[in-house]
């Protein structure tokens, strides 16, 4: 049976075992590939996407239970790469192979949400993803830029 | 001949008019490029292909081919940035691709040089000797769109200009963009190809550091890596392959899952099933050789996955699981090294009786282990491949596209002009893409389940188990000390399984001062396969050698910098002695600190091959605060680096940062166990990586150390091998106790 979702502001129906993780849903079902494997037991954060506006691990977040609630992915998380995140990400760049990014800027999308003007603490606590290619540094610095752009 | 020469006397005589007036040469180009996912691109209607290294297009837009693989480096951009000193076209029009090797195997190797340094369609690719090529296609370009526009308005062609993208000639006001001129630029000879500029004359090398070309695409999600890839009735694979390695499969259950959801197929991959071709990779084929291996193919991968999990296998371990625990081989590694090697690596003058003259108390002597890591990049393995019966097509994060290549047209004997590899964007690689046995594996599956393009993801667990792994290696040191406190001779031994790496002990500044050396090596006969991990070899010598070098420093009453500095001015390359000194000036060397504080120092070198004035340099300088019940923080690292010269500043920075980083985590963290001849971790709860919380406050990248020498090289991988050490070194300083085994965090560093 069906399953309905609402990703990025839009209805999907996917038809699949309502025990399917969600980031196998939207990889495979939707073919929405921006939201990576990394782990899947919710080590790594690089399937990290929006649930009601809260960071979720979604190769742990089973099917039946995103029904009903707002998802946002990597390809919502603005409608043009426009949200201060990803302009800072490209300008200072922040990304290596990238493949953790996407990850990586939706736990930090989630903790400027909540925190506007976060420490260095609160970065590390909120976006404790693994980047293998070690980009840390550079992460952190763009956070602390896109905070002082998302308040002025 | 060199490539230059190459590609000016050869390659540009390639040009031919094709029909309707458009310029196209050569075959068929496949290759990815910054677009996205459109790796069958031939040239475009009208386009020019100046070289098979560049082709331009009637809107301007300049296609730049790449062999080096970017996997997160920057290598097409750096590439871009070449092309963009000379031809100076518009930057956001240039489009870097991955050239073909299908073609490149079709054409006679125009792009490899086989058996040469630029063989890889791997690393190197950006080098001088690259450099120097792009430069040299990108300043023949620019001369044709002079000579042409000279024509067209009959202006001397020494008095056009181009200027990004547009040709223009101030006399007579006339300019055109580069897009309109292609028929006719492509129609010039020239007498002579132009000569590129002279370091002195760049406007944009080494002064401008462009964000890399693909960020765009990964800060929406829309980058494509090989696990990305979606192909018309694509099917995936969940992998499990012997868990002992060069174990059997004893038996498989197929119906036991055939009806669970989604199930297509139950196939199994024997390595003994493959007919040896005989085509020429870059690597002997057997560093690609599969595991035995059974794979569950569904119409999703959550469910080939589930069905795997519930298949009944069972497995014949073979001879592997006489290494019961990871200790006993830890024993038999360092057994070997208490016996002569097998195989002498340098050998001068006469150590024994160096040993025996400078008596028992100046001798110092002391046993290193490093266990086996691995790479782990985040994009698990993968790859995608459609086996039909005229052709073979296969997506695939590699990190040697070459080697992929050939590897797929050997595992299903087809011809190699029916092979088709479509590189993709790399998450990752560290070494682990290169040998290609992931390569090898994919295609060994779909070859089973022909006709439907097949992606073979491995879990993360498996990937973890099934590795190519940094070889456990032990290492034994033994030195006499003169006079001055300063070695007189020197006595090194590495052993390791089978495929371990001897660069970084034989081949470093420390045996070549020495006029009395002995270095030697054995094979042990472990089962467990490896490979290479950023700086192979040298990121555990490099751990010995240092650790080692601060042990005779401590021997001799001096301190461990002064030591350092005295010791590696008697090596011809200014450059040991530059970093060394940069490091001491910014890392506030020597200033007094806390008790339970310390610093620690190492300096080695990536590339050198024994020799001056190569590879590259790296001096660390780590600070470390250990409290009393042994908890290790590292307060700053300061890293200084020496490799002649650099052509962008923030990707040598990035990649100084990224490995310090790398090569941290191997020392602190990194160890994989083993029990019953089986890899015991599996997953990132049990193999850690440094998070954001666990980097030091400092890491501080600094550029006074380089020597000038007109000579780039790689920076990725010199990072690795001196953090290990510097850490270490300071931990003594810290506690007096002396780390000689890798990870750290298994020592009981609490002192009172």
């Amino acid at each position: 049976m069906a399953i309905s979702l609402s990703i990025n502001g839009e209805v999907k129906e996917v038809d699949a075992d309502p025990q399917t993780p969600l980031l196998w849903v939207l990889r495979d079902y939707l073919g929405m590939t921006g939201t990576k494997f990394g782990c899947g037991i919710a080590q790594c954060g690089a399937c990290t996407v929006h649930i009601d506006g809260a960071a979720v691990r979604s190769c742990q977040y089973p099917l039946e239970s995103a029904a009903g609630s707002e998802i946002t992915t990597i390809e919502g998380l603005s409608p043009d790469s426009t949200h201060p995140l990803q302009k800072y990400w490209v300008e200072m760049n922040v990304p290596q192979c990238g493949y953790c990014q996407s990850g990586m800027l939706m736990a930090a999308a989630a903790l400027l949400q909540e925190i506007p003007e976060p420490t260095d603490e609160d970065i590390e606590q909120y976006v404790n993803n693994i980047c293998r290619c070690g980009t840390y540094t550079r992460v952190r610095a763009a956070i602390h830029k896109a905070a002082a752009d998302m308040k002025a | 001949m060199n490539e230059i020469a190459k590609v000016t006397r050869r390659k540009f005589l390639v040009s031919s008019l094709a029909l309707g007036g458009a310029m196209v040469v050569g075959t068929q180009a496949l290759a990815a490029t910054v677009d996205g996912a459109p790796w069958d691109k031939a040239n475009a209607a009208g386009s020019a292909e100046f070289t098979p290294w560049l082709t331009i297009n009637p809107d301007g837009t300049v296609i730049v081919r790449a062999t080096a693989v970017d996997i997160g480096n920057g290598t097409l951009t750096q590439l871009a940035a070449y092309v963009y000193e000379e031809l100076s076209p518009v930057w956001e029009n240039i489009k870097p691709e991955y050239a073909s090797t299908n073609r490149d195997f079709l054409e006679n190797n125009v792009y490899s040089t086989p058996g040469g340094a630029l063989a890889y369609f791997s690393g190197r690719s950006t080098g001088p000797a690259r450099m120097d090529t792009y430069m040299q296609v990108a300043a023949s370009a620019r001369e044709r769109f002079k000579a042409a526009a000279a024509a067209r308005w009959s202006v001397p062609a020494g008095e056009v200009t181009v200027k990004d993208g547009v040709v223009s000639h101030a006399g007579s006001g006339n300019s055109a963009q580069l897009g309109e001129l292609i028929a006719e630029a492509a129609q010039i000879q020239l007498e002579q190809e132009p000569a590129i500029k002279d370091r002195s004359e760049w406007t944009f090398l080494g002064k401008k550091a462009p964000f890399k070309v693909q960020l765009p695409k990964i800060v929406n999600g829309s980058l494509i890596y090989g696990i990305d890839v979606r192909e018309p009735g694509m099917v995936y694979a969940a992998l499990r392959q012997s868990p002992v390695m060069g174990g059997k499969l004893k038996s498989v259950d197929k119906d036991a899952v055939m009806s669970m959801p989604g199930v297509l197929a139950v196939v199994t991959v024997d390595p003994g099933e493959n007919v040896p071709t005989d085509l020429k990779p870059p690597f002997p084929f057997g560093v690609s050789t599969a595991q035995h291996a059974v794979a569950v193919i569904a119409e999703h991968y959550w469910q080939a996955r589930t069905a795997l999990d519930a298949l009944p296998i069972e497995w014949d371990d073979g001879p592997g699981a006489q290494w019961k625990t990871t200790e006993q081989m830890n024993e038999a590694a360092t057994a070997a090294i208490q016996q002569p090697g097998d195989k002498v690596e340098a050998s001068t003058g006469d150590v024994e009786a160096m040993f025996a003259e400078a008596g028992e108390d100046n001798i110092i002597e002391a046993d290193y282990l490093t266990p086996y890591c691995e790479q782990a990049p985040l994009e698990p393995l993968n790859g995608t491949a459609l086996v039909t019966e005229d052709r073979v097509d296969f997506w695939h994060p590699s990190q040697h596209s070459q080697m992929a290549y050939m590897v797929a047209a050997d595992e299903t004997g087809m011809p190699p002009e029916k092979v088709f590899f479509h590189q993709t964007f790399v998450g990752g690689g560290f070494g682990r893409r290169v040998f290609s046995d992931d390569a090898r594996m994919v295609v060994a599956v779909a070859k089973k389940f022909p006709g439907r393009p097949v992606q073979v993801i491995w879990s993360r667990e498996e990937a973890t188990r099934q590795g190519r792994y940094r070889p456990l290696m032990a290492g034994k040191l033994k030195a006499s000390l003169g006079a001055d406190g300063l070695p007189t001779a020197l006595l090194g031994r590495m052993a390791g399984g089978p495929g371990f790496f001897a660069v970084g002990m034989a081949d470093t500044a420390l045996p070549n001062i020495l006029k009395n050396t002995q270095i030697e090596s054995q094979t042990v006969p472990f089962h467990i396969l490896t490979g290479p991990y950023r700086g192979p070899g040298y990121n555990s010598n490099a751990f010995f050698v240092e650790t080692f070098v601060d042990e005779c420093a401590i021997k001799a009453g001096i301190d461990p910098m002064e030591y350092r500095l005295k010791l590696y001015a008697q090596w011809p390359d200014i450059g040991w002695v530059k970093t060394l000194e940069e490091v001491k000036a910014k890392s506030g060397w020597g200033e007094t600190l806390p008790k339970g504080q310390g610093r620690g120092v190492a300096v080695a070198n990536w590339g050198m091959g024994g020799k001056p004035d190569e590879g590259t340099t790296v001096a660390t300088v780590a600070k470390v605060e250990v409290s009393q019940d042994g908890v290790l923080k590292i307060l700053q690292l300061d890293v200084a680096f020496d490799t002649g010269r650099i052509v962008n500043e923030d990707a040598v920075r990035t990649e100084l940062e990224g490995g310090t980083m790398f090569g941290l985590n191997m020392s602190l963290n990194e160890g994989l166990n083993i029990k019953d001849g089986r890899i015991v971790e599996g997953n990132f709860d049990e193999y850690p990586i440094i998070r954001m919380a666990d980097l030091p406050p400092q890491i501080n990248v600094h550029f006074g150390g380089l020597s000038d020498n007109p000579r780039f090289f790689e920076i990725g991988e010199p990072p690795t091998g001196v953090v290990g050490p510097a850490v270490g070194n300071a931990i003594f300083q810290a506690t007096g106790k002396r780390i000689r085994t890798m990870p750290f965090r298994l020592h009981d560093l609490s002192w009172s």
